[in-house]
């Protein structure tokens, strides 16, 4: 396998895509530099989506705050709110029940499951292929269903809260069975999608040495998540994580890093995580699911890292008066975005878009620590 | 003389009726029921939404020349409607308009069309969208910025260079088994010795020419000019109000008569409103369509990698037939 | 009803731009129109990323600083008879993005969409379901139907 793409000198044009374009679903700019249809160069830029998320918490109580981390992102908010609410935890030493441990956990790996369903079905669409986009949403359907059983809405759940989860996010017999069961059925449709994907040869064709991102380069550009795993490097921070101590799953690694390591990765990891989630279920402790009997104090900047659907995210703030001071958050696709625009290069215009959702981008979640200039 | 006239336009007239209705019908029974969904009314798309888009507002387009941009789907339709009038019995009678040749030269002229469209369309979508982009710190500020309509007119003209290839390789080989290149003649060859599909020579032109109808419509998989994840729509970009109804017309009527010169050239049934055989051409055209929609329902965009090798294996397949059809 | 109100409610394109909300509702909205089990088209609503071909726009997200002139130039881009349709909290106030300065105004946010583009119709929600998205749109039509 080759350790570098090398792009010709020559450039010929300059093709800009976006803000607005079928093939990415949120605004962002990308500039291909082509010649002759093949992309030699690629420029990201982003800035689109500033909010200035940051800023705003400055100086909230940090339960408002943490509400708040959740709009960061659409797609992995749960992430975002488990890992804020972890740093305030580690921050003032708060130990939570073990079942509210476990129910994060399955939160968090149902929402990676919604997240790869997405992913397949973005990856899908923009390959062009409607049927196979429209079944991996169909199979996301019952996650969300899930989801809103649990949480009470489809994509802001707020399931997290200083000294475990809420009272509302609570595991009853019923629910338990209504996992089960469903979790049955999207394996089952799982195991077919993918069936289908690795068998249609005209598919795997169109995919399979498209945007490779070699594993000297991954490891270069600081790639993180699933896209690193593609390239071979068995990196995940859930078998560091404490939370994760009493689970048996495998790290998924794919040795290409192309769009197909990718899929594949995605596919099989959907299969880990719904392990997780049995095995959370089998084993859930009795016991409260939230312990309010923690103090407010100040503490020093605290950090804390978590794995979610796209790669390692970090949370850090510090504690002032029970208000937060100097927030940082920096998502998984801050680090890849170096390598979705080097996946461009050397592949056909109409892969770029492929190749940079093959990376899983989420610029809504990225766009905060930017600077704007007033015009 | 008006005789001739009236039994062209009726014939022309209700081949078109039909055809709007080939869109609806690849949307709602094919992609619909592969995709598990109930999918649009069968009106909706073939004449629904030509209609609807003939009472919006008539917007000058982005483009170069406003005038030639929108004149050529008015071209295109023109072009189709005289493919299919050359296709009417009635109208062998003038050997010049009813040949082979003149078939071709129009649906050149269909394609030259795409590359005006795309080099004139200057969409808000790509280069002329607000953004500041081109600043300090950015790569390559000195290269030539252009607009992604712009690779729409170079793929068509790969289109027109080796992409419709297949499609005319197809039309001769009924040429090469008759002798002739008047549709008169091939269809009363076909009379005498039975449909030209029946033989050896005809069934591996038929599916060169299935490829090649595919092509020529760009639909799924070969729709590299309107792929959604580059290009967006491509050539039609910019038309609105009457012209993207032209646009939208346009299309399920060549699905329909690409339809009804298959049946000419390989059953050797032409379209004639005044006898049965109109219904083969109708058959014909839906199993195309048919086809068409299942064939782009389970493939996902082609790029070079497969459009190339796809291409040419076809065009050697046609190859082969026009060799077995001269033998 | 006329031939101009019958066909407009048989075929409807709509436009789908989102201008820096959270993700959540533009998902939500592609779930509406990709999703077997939602599908917008059995409405005759098509998806298209045409501004020429778009009959109602859909404007998710609180409009951020360098989404107003692409939002402004995509929405004259359309033409007439159209329709803007705002989901989701964030298009509809401005959300938790705008609203939580109090009455310190916020930089970066220029929305709600309100203050940019006229709207016609507000679908609230954080983040919208698709089953309201589909009632939103087809509780617009009527409008677009007499304009």
């Amino acid at each position: 396998m080759l350790d570098e793409k090398k792009p010709r000198e020559t450039i010929e044009t300059e093709i800009p895509l976006g803000t607005v374009h079928p093939a990415a679903l949120e605004p962002y700019r990308v500039r291909l530099f082509v010649e002759d249809e093949i992309v030699q160069e690629a420029e990201i830029t982003i800035g689109v989506n500033h909010r200035g998320i940051e800023r705003i918490m400055e100086g909230l109580p940090v339960e408002k705050a943490n509400a708040l981390t959740e709009k960061v992102c659409g797609i992995c908010s749960n992430a975002h709110i488990w890992n804020s609410v972890r740093t305030a935890e580690l921050g003032l030493g708060i130990e939570i029940p073990e079942r509210a441990s476990y129910i994060r956990i399955i939160m968090g790996e149902l929402e990676r499951l919604h997240s790869h369903f997405l992913y397949l079905g973005h990856g899908c669409e923009v390959l062009a292929h409607e049927t196979f986009s429209m079944r991996a949403f169909y199979l996301r359907e019952s996650i969300m269903d899930l989801l809103f059983m649990i949480g009470g809405n489809r994509v802001q759940y707020g399931c997290s809260i200083i000294g475990g989860v809420r009272p509302r996010c609570e595991l009853t017999d019923e629910r338990i069975r209504t996992l089960r069961e469903k979790l049955d059925a999207v394996e089952k449709g799982a195991a077919d999608f993918a069936d289908r994907v690795t068998s249609d040869t005209v598919f795997i064709s169109r995919i399979e040495g498209v945007g490779v991102i070699p594993q000297k380069q991954a490891l270069k550009l600081e790639v993180t998540g699933p896209t690193l795993r593609a390239t071979g490097v068995p990196k995940d921070f859930r078998t560091i994580m404490p939370d994760y101590e009493p689970f048996d799953f495998n790290v998924i690694t794919q040795q290409d890093g192309d769009v197909k390591a990718n899929l594949m990765m995605r596919v099989l990891e959907i299969f880990e995580s719904i392990k997780i989630i049995r095995q959370a279920l089998d084993n859930l402790p009795k016991g409260p699911v939230v312990d309010r009997s923690w103090e407010m104090v100040d503490c020093d900047t605290v950090h804390s890292y978590i794995e979610v659907p796209r790669g390692t995210l970090y949370h850090s703030y510090a504690l002032e008066d029970g208000r937060i001071r100097g927030s940082i958050i920096r998502t998984p696709s801050m680090s890849n975005i170096g390598a979705m625009q080097y996946a461009c290069i050397g592949d056909h215009v109409t892969d770029a878009q492929l190749c940079i959702v093959q990376c899983d981008p989420c610029f809504t979640c990225t766009d905060r620590a930017v600077e704007i200039i007033r015009r | 003389m008006l005789n001739i006239l009236i039994t062209v336009a009726l014939t022309v007239l209700v081949c078109f009726i039909i055809s709007t209705l080939l869109p609806g019908i690849e949307r709602k029974y094919i992609h619909a029921r592969i995709q598990q969904r109930i999918g649009p009314m069968v009106l909706s798309p073939g004449v629904m939404a030509p209609i609807k888009f003939c009472f919006k507002e008539n917007i000058k387009p982005r483009a170069s020349v406003p005038g030639l941009y929108k004149s050529l789907p008015i071209i295109c339709f023109i072009v189709v409607l005289c493919i299919l009038a050359a296709l009417v019995p009635s109208s062998y009678i003038f050997p010049a308009f009813a040949s082979i040749i003149t078939i071709v030269g129009l649906l050149k002229i269909e394609e030259v069309c795409y590359v005006f469209m795309g080099a004139l369309s200057k969409s808000i979508m790509s280069l002329a969208m607000p953004f500041p982009d081109v600043i300090k710190g950015g790569a390559h500020l000195d290269v030539e910025r252009s607009y992604m309509e712009d690779l729409s007119a170079k793929r068509a003209l790969r289109l027109i260079s080796y992409g419709s290839f297949p499609m005319y390789l197809a039309i001769f080989a009924p040429v090469a088994a008759s002798g002739s290149i008047f549709l008169g003649d091939i269809v009363a060859y076909q009379h005498i010795h039975g449909p030209f599909l029946f033989t050896l020579s005809g069934i591996i032109a038929a599916v060169v020419f299935f490829v090649g109808y595919m092509i020529l419509l760009n639909d799924y998989p070969f729709a590299i000019l309107k792929t959604k994840a580059d290009v967006i729509e491509g050539p039609y970009m910019e038309y609105a109000s009457k012209y993207r109804a032209f646009v939208f017309i346009t299309r399920g009527f060549l699905m329909f008569t690409l339809g009804v010169l298959f049946s000419v050239l390989f059953i050797g049934v032409p379209p004639n409103i005044f006898s049965v055989g109109i219904i083969v051409n109708i058959v014909v055209a839906l199993i195309f369509v048919i086809l068409m929609g299942i064939f782009s329902a389970f493939s996902p965009i082609f790029t070079n990698r497969q459009f190339f090798p796809a291409v040419i294996g076809v065009s050697v397949l046609g190859v082969l037939a026009i060799a077995l059809g001269l033998l | 009803m006329g031939i101009k109100s019958f066909s407009r409610k048989r075929a409807i394109h709509i436009m789908l731009v989102y201008t820096g909300g959270c993700n959540g509702c533009d998902i939500e909205i592609v779930n509406a129109v990709l999703s077997p089990k939602y599908d917008i088209e059995q409405y005759n609503v098509f998806l298209t990323w045409n501004p020429r071909e778009a009959d109602i726009l859909v404007v998710t997200g609180p409009v951020t600083r360098f989404n107003e002139d692409p939002l402004i130039k995509i929405y004259e881009s359309i033409p007439d008879p159209k329709l803007v349709v705002a989901a989701g909290a964030c298009a509809v106030m401005g959300g938790v993005y705008k609203n939580i300065h109090g009455d310190i105004p916020s930089e970066e946010i220029m929305g709600p969409v309100d203050n940019v583009i006229p709207v016609d119709a507000k679908i609230p929600g954080c983040a919208v379901r698709p089953k309201d998205i589909l009632s939103g749109v087809v509780a617009s039509l009527p409008v677009l139907l007499d304009k």
